[in-house]
C-alpha cells in the first residue's frame, strides 16, 4: 500500500523547558519534543494541548526546531481559553504534542532572494524559514515583520543599510541579525526605527527600488493575519512575483480527518476546500486569492 | 469503531506514528452523497465546554470518486471499513446505496439526519415514518448491511428505531450529534459561518447513553444490535454503553484528543471483562440493573 504520509506525525509527552513572556500578551514556549523537532520544516505546525481540562488542541506554527537538542520554539498570543491556560504552563508540566503537521514552505531555489512579510504571530513559520535557508546554501533572505504590540524580542540596530529603505528605518529582529539575515520591521504603532505602517508597503518599497532583473530572482513567503496575506497577494501581483502564503483557520483533529479547517481553493478543476492542516498551511497565493490576480 | 466524519475515508489517522487502522473494529468513512459537495464555508468547527459543534457541510467527492478512486486504496484487510450515504431526497439515498452495493464496501451507515430538501430542510430522522421510508429504499438498493443512524433531536426515539427495524436495518447506530449553536459575543454572530452545527463529545455522553439504553428495550425484542457512540473518550465511557445495551461503541471527537485512544479504550475494556470476570463482552451488552431489575449476572 502506497502511504507517503504514513506515520509522519508524532504523538509526543513533552516537558515544558521554558516559558517567556513578552508585552502584548505574547509567550515564547519551547518543549522537549524530539521526534516532532527531528523533522519540523519551516510552515509546519504542532496541535497542541494547552492544558488537562482543555482536551482540544490548538493550532501553533514552530518557530524554531532544533534536532540536536530535540527541542521546538512557539510563540503564541493570548487569545481564548485555550492559550490563556497555556500562558500559565510552567517549566516542568507536560504537554501533549501532535506533530510536526502540514506541508510547509518549499521554497523555490530558481529565486534564492526570499522575502518573508510576517505579521504578528505569524512571524514564527517566517523566523523557522530565515534560520534554514541562512544556514542552507546560496540564498538570500530578507524579512519584514510588522506588529502592533511590542515584538516579541528586543529590536536590534540593522548592521547595513538596505536599497530603497530610509536608513531612519533601521529596527531589526536581533536573531535574524545574528545569522546575517537583513530584516526590518513595521508598525503603526511608534515604535522607535520601525516603518511607520503596513509591513506590506515596507516590501513594497524594498521590491520597487530592485531593479527588474533582480527581481526574478524574488519569491514572496507570507504569514499573518488575513487582511496581511491579501495584501501580500497583492504586492506579489504588482511586482509579478510568486508568493506563498501561510494560514490558520479552526481545527478540530488537525491531521485530515474531519475537514473542518478548509479553505476555498482556485484549482484547474474549479473551487475546492483544501484542508489548511495537511493539504497546507501553506498555499500558492494565487489558488487562495484567485481574485486579487484576476487579470495579472 | 472509529465514527463518521471525524477520520476522512480511511487513511488520514495513518499519518500518525503509532496508529493502525488495526486497532479499530471498523472504520465508518465520510458522509457520501450521490454528487460532489464542497459543504460549508468556514468557520465549520469551534470548542465548547466538553466537547464541539461542526458544521462540515457533507463535503465529499461523491459516490463515484468514492467506489472507484478511494475504496481501491484501502486496506480491507486491516479492518472493516463502513460506508455513510447521505441524501436530500429519498431517492438520492437509495441511488448512494446501490452504487455502494457493488462495491467491497462492508456495510452501509444511513445519515438519516441529513435535511429532506423536498420538506423544508426538516431532518428525515425526526420522523419515524421518514425514517422508515429512507431506510426501506435503501434496503432495496442493496444487500450490505445496513446501519441506520439515529438522531437524538426527535421526540420518540424508541418509535424511530423500531420503524427502522421494520424498514429493514440490520443495526441502530445512537446517536448522532445535537444540534447547537455558539455565539460570538463581542461580534454577535454565531461562530459557524452555518450557525448551527453538531454537538459532540464528553457534553452528550449522557443524553447519548439515555438513548441507547431506551433504543435497547426496543431493539432487543428484534435482536438488533447498537453501535453506541456520543462523547465517548476511555473506556470507562464505553462500558456505560455497553452495559446500556450497545453491542459495539463508537469514538470521533475522543480521537481529537488521542488520535490513539482506540487501543487504550479496547485494553480497558479488557481490563474490566477479567477484573469482573466476564468471559464476553456479549454478556455485558444491555446488563444494566435497576430498583425494579437488578443487574444480571454475566458469567
Amino acid at each position: 500500500m502506497n502511504r507517503p504520509h504514513h506515520g509522519t506525525i508524532f504523538l509526543e509527552d513533552a516537558c515544558v523547558t521554558a516559558l517567556q513572556a513578552f508585552p502584548g500578551h505574547q509567550y515564547l514556549l519551547r518543549l522537549e519534543a524530539p521526534q516532532c523537532a527531528a523533522r519540523a520544516t519551516p510552515g509546519t505546525f504542532v496541535h497542541l494541548q494547552c492544558a488537562a481540562d482543555i482536551p482540544m488542541r490548538r493550532p501553533l506554527s514552530i518557530m524554531n526546531a532544533d534536532p540536536a537538542t530535540g527541542t521546538i520554539e512557539l510563540l503564541f498570543k493570548v487569545v481564548g481559553i485555550g492559550l490563556r491556560a497555556l500562558a500559565h504552563t510552567t517549566p516542568g508540566a507536560r504537554l501533549s504534542v501532535l506533530g510536526p503537521i502540514g506541508r510547509g514552505f518549499e521554497p523555490d531555489p530558481a529565486r534564492p532572494r526570499a522575502v518573508l512579510i510576517g505579521g504578528g504571530v505569524g512571524m514564527p513559520p517566517l523566523r523557522f524559514l530565515a534560520t534554514r535557508l541562512a544556514t542552507g546554501g546560496a540564498w538570500r533572505p530578507i524579512a519584514f515583520f510588522g506588529s502592533e504590540v511590542p515584538f516579541p524580542f528586543r529590536p536590534a540596530r540593522a548592521a547595513t543599510a538596505l536599497h530603497g529603505i530610509d536608513h531612519r528605518i533601521d529596527a531589526s529582529d536581533p536573531l535574524l541579525e545574528s545569522l546575517g539575515v537583513p530584516s526590518r520591521l513595521a508598525s503603526l504603532a511608534t515604535f522607535d526605527g520601525c516603518y511607520r505602517g503596513y509591513v506590506t508597503a515596507l516590501a513594497a518599497e524594498w521590491l520597487a527600488a530592485l531593479h527588474a532583473a533582480e527581481r526574478n530572482d524574488v519569491a514572496i513567503y507570507a504569514c499573518g493575519p488575513a487582511a496581511m496575506l491579501q495584501a501580500a497577494a497583492a504586492v506579489a501581483r504588482d511586482f509579478g512575483l510568486p508568493a506563498a502564503v501561510c494560514l490558520e483557520e479552526h481545527m478540530a483533529c488537525g491531521v485530515g480527518g474531519c475537514a473542518g479547517c478548509v479553505v476555498p481553493v482556485a484549482t484547474p478543476d474549479g473551487p475546492a476546500m483544501k484542508r489548511v492542516c495537511v493539504d497546507g498551511p501553506v498555499f500558492d497565493a494565487r489558488a487562495v486569492y484567485p481574485e486579487i490576480f484576476a487579470g495579472a | 469503531m472509529l465514527l463518521t466524519g471525524c477520520v476522512g475515508f480511511g487513511e488520514e489517522y495513518t499519518r500518525v506514528a503509532g496508529f493502525s487502522n488495526r486497532d479499530a473494529g471498523a472504520i465508518v468513512l465520510k458522509g457520501t452523497t450521490l454528487a460532489p459537495r464542497l459543504g460549508n464555508p468556514v468557520h465549520r468547527v469551534c470548542e465548547t465546554p466538553a466537547g464541539m459543534l461542526n458544521a462540515i457541510g457533507l463535503q465529499n467527492p461523491g459516490v463515484d470518486v468514492v467506489v472507484k478512486q478511494i475504496l481501491p486504496t484501502l486496506d480491507f484487510t486491516e479492518t472493516r471499513f463502513i460506508a455513510n450515504a447521505c441524501g436530500s431526497t429519498i431517492e438520492e439515498y437509495a441511488e448512494v446505496c446501490r452504487r455502494f452495493d457493488d462495491s467491497p464496501i462492508d456495510a452501509i451507515e444511513i445519515n438519516i439526519s441529513c435535511p429532506n430538501v423536498k420538506e423544508g430542510g426538516v431532518s428525515f430522522g425526526n420522523y419515524p415514518e421518514v425514517s422508515g421510508r429512507v431506510v426501506a429504499a435503501c434496503r432495496r438498493a442493496t444487500a450490505k448491511p445496513l446501519i441506520a443512524k439515529l438522531s437524538p433531536n426527535q421526540t420518540d426515539i424508541q418509535a424511530n428505531a423500531s420503524a427502522c427495524i421494520e424498514a429493514g436495518a440490520n443495526a441502530l447506530a445512537v446517536v448522532n450529534t445535537v444540534m447547537g449553536m455558539a455565539i460570538d459575543v463581542e461580534a454577535r454572530r454565531p461562530v459557524l459561518a452555518n450557525v448551527q452545527g453538531g454537538l459532540s463529545g464528553p457534553a452528550i455522553r449522557p443524553i447519548a447513553v439515555l438513548k441507547t439504553w431506551q433504543v435497547w428495550q426496543v431493539a432487543k425484542r428484534h435482536g438488533v444490535p447498537i453501535i453506541g457512540q456520543g462523547g465517548i473518550v476511555d473506556a470507562r465511557d464505553a462500558l456505560e454503553f455497553i452495559i446500556a445495551g450497545a453491542t459495539a461503541v463508537g469514538i470521533g471527537t475522543a480521537l481529537f484528543y488521542d488520535p490513539l485512544a482506540c487501543r487504550k479504550i479496547n485494553a480497558g475494556i479488557v481490563e474490566y471483562l477479567d477484573r469482573h470476570r466476564i468471559g464476553q463482552l456479549a454478556d455485558l451488552v444491555g446488563s444494566l440493573g435497576t430498583d425494579s431489575s437488578p443487574p444480571q449476572a454475566c458469567a
